[in-house]
């Protein structure tokens, strides 16, 4: 069987106790890879996916060359983010102290960044989108059709390439709230809602186009295995937005995109989210979403409760305690033991870290943490 | 009259309709409504009513900080007449997030909330240092410090805070209290701060608790 096959039938519930172990949902911060280069990883792990696939042993899962959601630019996956704008901003160095520098970044976003690590998450100053006007500017960076925006410059080969594949892909599909939140900032986004309404329905209204328009033209030549939102729309004591409002602004555009993948054929479709999900779930499900991941640990989420109350409604990704992995084996022994046997045994589930790996994970404690999950949990 | 304005101001909190809160409490005062009454019946009440819809479950962050904004917009209006009847903020809170930590929308709310309940906040802004809440708290003589972290690798520099401050005899004559994503009330215990609080609410129930002032 290949990778993609067992994805696929872990996915669909009809493979329990089989894992699909990859560099998905097992992101490291920079600093972290830094830390386990001076620990003894080889270097090239540092810009590398390829060689980080390699030196822990994951299992290839590939996304479609196409900017359609929030985009690394980090060499590790991580920050610097971005919004999918086309054409980018230019970047300028506005001001610099020993430690920092303000930057306009690709996204247009004015933001501090660390000097010593760019790839930490930056501090906020300045969002692009501030009101109408701003947004029709903004709007027009975000044409699906943008040449730049399709990566590979053959999409013919790429295509045909990639029927051949024996690894899962997957498409980003966007977001509603996230990105809004990216060129608008988040306090600026939560005003808006009261402010000005129409505005905020614009916005989505536009992603939903933007999403419809890529997904059609991807799925005319490859049939891709799931799609992924990315929202981070929670934070640890819940939704940042009311369910009320989600199911008023977002729910009917989820549905639109959710329904013209399941037209094509793809049923795997999940949705990114940091934090306490919790309410969200069933709102997520309503609108044709049935994938959550990181499902974050500190937030409160536990997979094996979700399992229990969903059944089959959801397929689980992550929900891995980051924090036991820093606390050494026996944290991540005990992490393991609790939440994995079960959640193998009823499918629908693939093991994964709940956010970014932190610098105070050390190499050893990571690599027992792959160790003791294929020793003891492997089929 | 009196009444329908104080219970009108907590309505229009509730709304999040800010500058509606300005102006009902300009014509409060005009009319001769005490400055502490309308803070004390008007303002902090309309926040607290908020607060009590977030604990049901009914209200969400917008709504918070929409409420937030109007009662701030309510407190520019009266601030001048806090400051004549010589009515003094409920403590000082010096806010921050700590070294390494760039996010500030938890720290935001903090402070948003905490001044739309009667407390003064002096905000150092992100990524401050041990020395820097040290000079604060040198500097503006607060009643506590409320310090952010949200990631699990910056949480750790909170206990350089408190050595900071221990070791020039001012942790004493200061409450502590933390918050954010990657803390816990185990880990706040371990730390030895006075008070970890789980959302912008109950960081004002705790400020008002170590003022001995009962909600």
């Amino acid at each position: 069987m290949t990778g993609r096959e067992r994805f696929l039938k872990i996915a669909r519930f009809e493979l329990p106790n089989t894992f699909f172990l990859s560099t998905y949902n097992h992101a490291m911060w920079h600093k972290t890879l830094e830390r386990w280069v001076e620990e003894g990883a080889p270097k090239e792990i540092l810009s590398s996916t390829k060689a980080r696939l390699g030196y822990f042993g994951f299992e290839r899962i590939g996304m479609v060359h196409v900017e359609a959601s929030f985009l690394t630019l980090g060499k590790t996956g991580g920050p610097p983010f971005i919004p999918p704008v086309r054409p980018r901003f230019e970047l300028k160095v506005l001001e610099e102290d020993e430690r920092t520098r303000v930057i306009i970044d690709e996204g247009g976003r004015k933001l501090r960044q660390y000097k010593d690590d760019p790839q930490r998450m930056p501090a906020w100053l300045d969002a692009p989108v501030k009101n109408r006007g701003d947004w029709d500017e903004y709007k027009k960076r975000l044409d699906p059709h943008h040449p730049e925006r399709w990566l590979d410059p053959d999409w013919g080969a790429y295509a045909e390439n990639l029927s051949q594949r024996d690894y899962p892909l997957g498409v980003d599909v966007g977001s509603f709230y996230g990105l809004l939140r990216e060129w608008t900032g988040a306090e600026r986004l939560m005003y808006l809602f009261y402010d000005d309404p129409e505005l905020v329905h614009d916005m989505i209204a536009h992603m939903e186009y933007f999403s419809t328009e890529i997904i059609q033209r991807v799925l005319k030549d490859i049939q891709v295995d799931f799609a992924v939102f990315w929202e981070d729309i929670a934070w640890k004591g819940g939704p940042l937005i009311s369910p009320k409002m989600f199911r008023e602004f977002m729910m009917p555009h989820y549905k639109k995109v959710t329904e013209l993948l399941h037209r094509k054929g793809v049923d795997i479709i999940f949705v990114d989210s940091d934090g306490d999900i919790s309410e969200l779930i069933p709102l997520w499900v309503e609108s044709g979403v049935n994938g959550m991941y990181p499902l974050e640990v500190a937030a409160g989420m536990d997979a094996v409760k979700l399992r229990k109350q969903y059944g089959k409604q959801c397929i689980l990704w992550g929900n891995i305690d980051k924090r036991a992995l820093a606390k050494g084996k026996e944290a991540i022994k005990e992490e393991l033991d609790r939440k994995i046997p079960f959640l193998l045994s009823q499918g629908g589930y693939f093991p994964g870290i709940d956010h970014f790996i932190p610098e105070d994970v050390s190499l050893e404690n990571f690599q027992s943490y792959l160790d003791y999950l294929r020793e003891h949990f492997a089929s | 009259m009196e009444v329908d304005y104080l219970e009108s101001i907590v309505t229009a909190i509730d709304e999040g309709e800010a500058e509606q809160v300005a102006e009902l409490t300009q014509k409060a005062l005009d009319e001769g409504i005490p400055a502490k009454e309308l803070m004390e019946r008007g303002l902090v009440r309309g926040m607290e009513k908020v607060g009590e819809k977030f604990k049901e479950g009914v209200a969400y962050l917008p709504e918070i900080l929409i409420a937030a904004r109007a009662a701030n917009r309510g407190l520019e209006v009266l601030k001048p007449a806090i400051a004549k009847s010589g009515l003094k903020p409920k403590g000082k809170v010096v806010i921050g997030t700590i070294e390494g930590d760039l996010h500030d929308i938890g720290k935001n709310m903090v402070k948003f909330v905490l001044q739309g309940n009667g407390f003064e906040v002096i905000d150092l802004g992100v990524d401050v240092s041990a020395a820097q809440f040290h000079q604060a708290v040198v500097e503006e003589k607060p009643d506590m410090v409320a310090i952010s972290a949200l990631l699990t690798t910056t949480m750790v520099n909170i206990p350089s805070v408190l050595e900071t401050l221990g070791k020039t005899g001012l942790r004493g004559g200061v409450k502590i209290m933390v918050g954010g994503a990657s803390l816990t009330e185990e880990y706040a215990q371990e730390v030895g701060v006075d008070a970890y609080g789980e959302d912008c609410f109950q960081a004002v129930e705790i400020a008002l608790r170590f003022m001995g002032v009962t909600s």
